[in-house]
């Protein structure tokens, strides 16, 4: 403690028990509805009617008590008893359908995510309608954009008023917010007595900030920077899965990769346990399928033939032989098309890794940058593959993922993947309301991209935090990386 | 004077209608749309024909220059929008950031002067001596280095070995010092050797001789005369390379975290969000229209052998 006297954030300390957390986004706004930095909500401002259980990646109860919906259209949720907003006004049935009114309003993603019809409320108990059987309807209130805040308050976009631990005292858009504790908090007021929330982009001066003892805990300081920061006494980095998959999206579209042959040799070609070792630095989780395999629809899957002996078994079966050193069919040598994009650092790295094996078993890849993948991919068709990083099950559910890759209609369904069998089982689905039942089917729907390799997928990546262990006590890395400040942390 | 500042005015209003259209095109043409952001493809189900609604709904079907008509429209209006990602009026979130860039910017120019005077003045009065050399070798580092990268050395230094200063942030005068630092180091190399050989252009002069035959003793020479004469090509090129620093700020604003326009735009272009880009060049145009007015101005005090000229042809 005497050490840590003479560091710039000694005046924060003077506070009494406080922490200091750096996140490596920053918002100009933090109204819960439209801030897709989900502040709010990470900060301990605001909370959602539900939440996802980490420990079993299901969708558990947090504003709302207990839901029904068996029909997957009229569902009915009991609200907690006895949750008041910051401003001391009890969360009503009412409060809670003004608040989703006005997220709906503000946020057309929320609104086409949401799919209600219409809002009843009764006492504690809400009557939703939506306007289709919509059975991921609960796990969809898991989105931060659906937080539970009073709409009396005048100035959400600066001082939101919600229902979480701390309360905002003052926010600085685009560097940092400070929150307070909520003595009234429905779930044991936090011991702390406030938190600092501020924002880096720069990897490199987040890893710095927590060295210099300015800040408590940092998020995804930078890979390179690890073993320095683990090499310091006092610091502790943690890292933990995400529910993110670095994927190779394959364009059926194109001639060779038709050729489901073509595809496995493709997928047979990433050497997966190399690039997380060596691009990652081990913090990632080799991938065989979209979905972590800790989560209740993850399928078990049977080890497919790897490596560059396996490629060019697949690609012999394809009808590709080996002459002067290049793969060619019918005397046209296989050349294709990779896109890969900087936004996320380590795709392009891995596009390099995949160009250079895929030369030794003499297929050319053309490595082509670009800068907005989703555009690119939609617009133009001149491409055979492409680095993509998707999260596969945001709020616990894999309705999101498999409806936006792999369903005709989707807009991320980049391989132009139409096959009716796949579409029918996502149908299927999107239909079905029973957690079990749903669980089979997105396993079903996985095994089946597995089989047809419609995409091929290379790892989770880790999400890393940094934090100094001799003062913050009770920190957890969530996978979701939605709960962050909570009322359990504390300070030693 | 005054007709100085209309024809001024005018040249601003034509240049003003030409950036902004100039960078309009070059935003839309860009790849990329703000739809796939506000819809957040990356986390919710979306399908093609909600993005094809929602583009359509936001004009960007529109031919470019119906929406840029519209925007200057609105503009006319003193509208300037509001931000897709925020829905924040974009006028009211820039002059939010204002102030902080302005400090940034103002700090870096106060380094730069603490700098560039000193070194600048000694290398030319001390012609080849070892502070010349020291300081051309100062200034080619200055200006080889990347500042993000100078930025972060001085972070490592200041903040995490010495700990005397805040890494990032905007607490008060204390955090400014840091990133005004990183600035104004880097910017100052160019001013030294611009002074010095300015300098050395004016003590070589007739009227530096026929002070000298005066008597006047070489401080005043040197106060008086030499540096108020070589002060305008400084002062030209600093109105010149306004737009870089500007541009060196934005990567400073997001190294040290300080929440000026800089770090907004950055935001904003990654988002697409196209009314506050727009604001945003608006803006600085305006910034630059100022500056350079006053650096135009400043000759006259400065030089007043322009007054005469003016005079006289005018």
């Amino acid at each position: 403690m005497l050490g840590a006297c003479s560091s710039p954030s000694s005046s924060a300390k003077e506070q009494g028990k406080h922490i200091s957390f750096l996140y490596n986004f920053s918002t100009n706004s933090l109204d819960p509805h439209v801030d897709s930095s989900y502040v709010p909500i990470r900060a301990g401002i605001t909370e959602t009617l539900v939440r996802l259980d980490e420990d079993n990646l299901t969708v558990a109860p947090w504003l709302a008590e207990s839901w029904e919906g068996t029909d997957g259209q009229n569902w009915k949720i009991k609200l907690r008893d006895n949750v008041t907003f910051q401003n001391g006004k009890p969360m009503t049935g009412d409060a809670v359908k003004a608040s989703l009114d006005r997220a709906m309003t503000e946020s057309i993603a929320v609104k086409n995510a949401l799919k209600i019809k219409s809002i009843q409320a009764d006492g504690n108990t809400l009557q939703i309608v939506t306007t289709q059987p919509f059975p991921e309807f609960i796990s969809e209130l898991v989105n931060p954009n659906t937080s539970i805040i009073d709409v009396t308050e005048t100035d959400v976009v600066n001082k939101p008023v919600g229902t979480g631990p701390f309360l905002l005292s003052s926010f600085t858009p685009g560097s940092k917010l400070e929150v307070k504790r909520y003595d009234g908090y429905w779930d044991g007021a936090s011991p702390l007595d406030g938190v600092t929330f501020a924002f880096n982009e720069d990897a490199n001066a987040r890893s710095l900030a927590l060295r210099s003892g300015q800040v408590d805990i940092v998020y995804r300081p930078e890979i390179e920077s690890l073993d320095t920061l683990n090499a310091e006494p006092g610091i502790k980095v943690e890292s933990t899965s995400t529910f993110r998959v670095h994927q190779l999206t394959m364009n059926m579209e194109r001639p060779a990769l038709q050729d489901v042959n073509v595809r496995r040799a493709m997928d047979a070609l990433i050497d997966r346990q190399k690039i997380v070792d060596t691009i990652l630095l081990g913090h990632g989780e080799a991938a065989t399928g979209p979905f972590l395999p800790s989560l209740p629809f993850a399928p078990t899957y049977e080890p497919s033939p790897l490596g560059a002996d396996a490629a060019v078994d697949y690609l012999q079966q394809a009808g590709y032989s080996l002459v002067n050193g290049q793969m060619q069919k019918d005397g046209k040598p296989l050349q294709l098309t990779l896109l890969t994009y900087p936004a996320r650092a380590d795709l392009p790295l891995i596009a390099q890794v995949f160009q250079s094996d895929a030369k030794k078993i003499g297929i050319q890849v053309e490595i082509r940058q670009i800068d907005t993948p989703e555009d690119y991919m939609a617009a133009n068709r001149d491409w055979d593959l492409a680095t993509y990083s998707n999260l596969t099950a945001p709020r616990g559910d894999a309705g999101y993922y498999l409806n936006a890759t792999y369903h005709p209609d989707g807009a991320l369904n980049f391989s132009g993947a139409e096959d009716p069998k796949l579409t029918a089982i996502i149908d299927q689905l999107n239909r079905t309301v029973e957690p079990e039942k749903r669980a089979v089917l997105a396993e079903r729907a996985a095994d089946y991209v597995h089989d047809n390799v419609i995409n091929s997928f290379v790892l989770h990546p880790s999400t890393i935090v940094a934090y100094n262990e001799e003062k913050v006590k009770n920190w957890i890395t969530t996978r979701s990386e939605y709960y962050m400040i909570t009322n359990k942390l504390d300070v030693m | 004077m005054g007709r100085i500042l209309i024809r001024k005015f005018l040249e601003t209003l034509g240049f003003v209608l030409f950036i902004t259209f100039i960078s309009f095109l070059f935003i839309r043409m860009a790849p990329g749309d703000p739809v796939l952001t506000i819809l957040n493809v990356d986390e919710l189900s979306v399908s093609q024909e909600q993005v094809e609604a929602l583009r359509e709904e936001m004009g960007f079907n529109q031919p470019l220059l119906v929406q840029y008509g519209q925007w200057l429209l609105d503009f006319v209006r003193l509208d300037f929008g509001q931000s897709y990602v925020t829905g924040q009026p974009v006028m009211k979130m820039i002059m939010g950031g204002l102030p902080a860039t302005l400090e940034l910017t103002g700090g870096a120019l106060v380094i730069m002067l603490l700098i560039a005077l000193p070194l600048g003045s000694l290398s030319a009065l001390y012609r080849n001596s070892w502070i010349d050399h020291m300081s051309r070798l100062l200034s080619i580092i200055g200006a080889a280095v990347p500042s993000f990268w100078l930025g972060l050395i001085l972070i490592d230094l200041f903040g995490v070995r010495l700990g005397w200063l805040p890494t990032m942030g905007r607490d008060g005068w204390i955090s400014l010092l840091l990133p005004s630092l990183t600035l104004g180091l880097a910017i100052s190399s160019v001013y030294v050797r611009l002074l010095r050989s300015s300098l050395l252009d004016s003590l070589g002069q007739e009227f530096v001789r026929a002070a000298r035959a005066r008597g006047y003793s070489e401080l005043r020479i040197f106060w008086v005369h030499a540096l108020r004469h070589s002060l305008p090509p400084v002062i030209t090129v600093f109105g010149v390379s306004l737009g870089s620093l500007i541009g060196g700020v934005v990567v400073i604003e997001v190294l040290f975290a300080y929440p000026g326009i800089g770090k907004l735009v950055v935001d904003s272009i990654r988002q697409r969000d196209y009314p506050l880009i727009q604001g945003y060049i608006l803006v600085m145009a305006a910034i630059v229209f100022v500056v350079n007015t006053l650096v135009d101005l400043s000759y006259r005090y400065l030089n007043p052998e322009m007054k005469l000229k003016e005079r006289k042809t005018g």
